[in-house]
């Protein structure tokens, strides 16, 4: 690749999805840029970043923004997280709200697994007050295809058996004659997606008592990072918690999101600042 | 360390797991039917099976079975791993009691998930 190539592209992913790209990984823009590069028949990189240069075509510069942040995802791959959400995060909103009505966006979801687990999770509540909560799941991502896939909730082979127990399988699942899984209805009921770009306001979206946003902001410029936080902030509800992937800091970032005091791998929006958040 | 008995009557497929699960620190012995499985098993109950379906002599479901009878018998974790694909031979499998299920072709990944569902790992 040449060297105004990774430029160009580097360029792109900081622009679109303010992703941030050091020059040692220009690696990784060859692997997760294969498929789109394949399907247009393009030799090299170098003649993607041409054409793209010769014929602007934001859909196709979106695609390729998309691809770049490379997120790969599996169902329960935060489990932990996934777990404190439904034992202690959505219980405590649970005992806040008026109405029962609980939302969460899992913010950047990929393919979605991320969402279907924590409907599945929450599904396991039988008899706990969630099991009578009516509780809307929203998942959103940068990429229209994965948010394609993810409406879908149509997995493949490989991908249902990493993660998911045989019981999880069975219970929220049905088998095509093909080989793939497709997500039950049941499950459908509560799981909405839509494309998201996270550097744009989400005000349309409304409040949410829960957020979750793992390996997202862990390869964002500081000053996306900074964005993407602030975009998150203001859909929380008052007191709602707001989830990172566990290796993810926010440290720096923001003055406004602070991590929880009684709500273990939680931030918080700051007292002063809650008067602000979504309503 | 943990002991993990292979029952597959393919050479290659036991070569193959053996290799994975080896690599998630179990030492590793080998069946090529249910039936040698079973005796082996009463010798020495291993902690965890990697089980397939269709075998000769005695098929991996007949074998479960048996096993869960045995003294000592309910002590493995059994993960079934075949070709049989479908939800009505995976809900016969977990009726007869396996643990998990593990759905070929499989890969390490998958084999590690499936292990750590069920605490072996």
């Amino acid at each position: 690749m040449q060297e105004s190539t990774f430029n160009e592209l580097a360029d792109l992913a900081l622009r679109n999805s303010g992703q941030h790209f050091a020059p040692t990984k220009s690696y990784l823009m060859d692997a997760r840029l294969s498929n789109i590069s394949r399907r247009e028949s393009f030799a090299t990189l170098d003649d993607l970043v041409q054409c793209l240069k010769a014929r602007p075509n934001p859909r196709f510069e979106q695609e390729v923004a998309a691809a770049l942040t490379g997120k790969k995802t599996s169902f329960f791959s935060e489990r932990d997280t996934i777990e404190q959400i439904v034992t202690h995060a959505l219980p405590q909103r649970l005992k806040l709200s008026k109405s029962g009505k609980l939302r969460v966006w899992c913010a950047g979801v990929s393919t979605g697994q991320e969402a279907w687990s924590l409907a599945m999770r929450i599904g396991e509540e039988v008899g706990s007050p969630l099991a009578s909560a009516q509780i809307e799941i929203i998942g959103s991502d940068l990429s229209t295809d994965c948010i394609e896939t993810a409406k879908r909730g149509v997995y493949g082979h490989f991908d249902v058996q990493k993660g998911l127990s045989i019981h999880r399988l069975m219970t929220n699942f049905n088998r095509h004659d093909n080989g793939e899984w497709e997500i039950k209805d049941e499950l459908r009921e509560t799981v909405f997606f839509r494309r998201q770009n996270l550097l744009n306001p989400a005000s349309d979206l409304g409040g949410f008592d829960v957020i979750l946003c793992s390996n997202v902001i862990s390869s964002l410029a500081k000053p996306a990072k900074r964005q993407v936080v602030e975009t998150l902030g203001k859909q929380m509800l008052p007191d709602a918690y707001l989830f990172f992937g566990p290796d993810e800091s926010i440290e720096g970032v923001s003055n406004t999101i602070k991590p929880s005091r009684d709500m273990r791998g939680a931030f918080v929006r700051a007292a002063s600042d809650s008067a602000t958040a979504a309503a | 360390m943990k002991h993990c008995l292979i029952v597959d009557d393919s050479r290659v497929v036991r070569t193959v797991a053996g290799r994975i699960i080896q690599d998630l620190s179990f030492t590793v012995s080998e069946a090529a039917h249910g039936a040698e499985a079973l005796e082996m098993c009463r010798k020495e109950m291993p902690d965890a099976i990697l089980l397939d379906w269709n075998m000769p002599v005695m098929n991996g479901l007949d074998f479960l079975r048996a096993l869960r009878r045995e003294d000592h018998g309910k002590d493995p974790v059994v993960v079934f791993c075949t070709n049989e694909n479908d939800s009505e031979h995976i809900g016969e499998a977990i009726r007869a009691g396996a643990n998990e299920y593990i759905m070929k072709p499989f890969d390490a990944e998958i084999v590690e998930s499936k292990f750590s569902e069920v605490g072996l790992v």
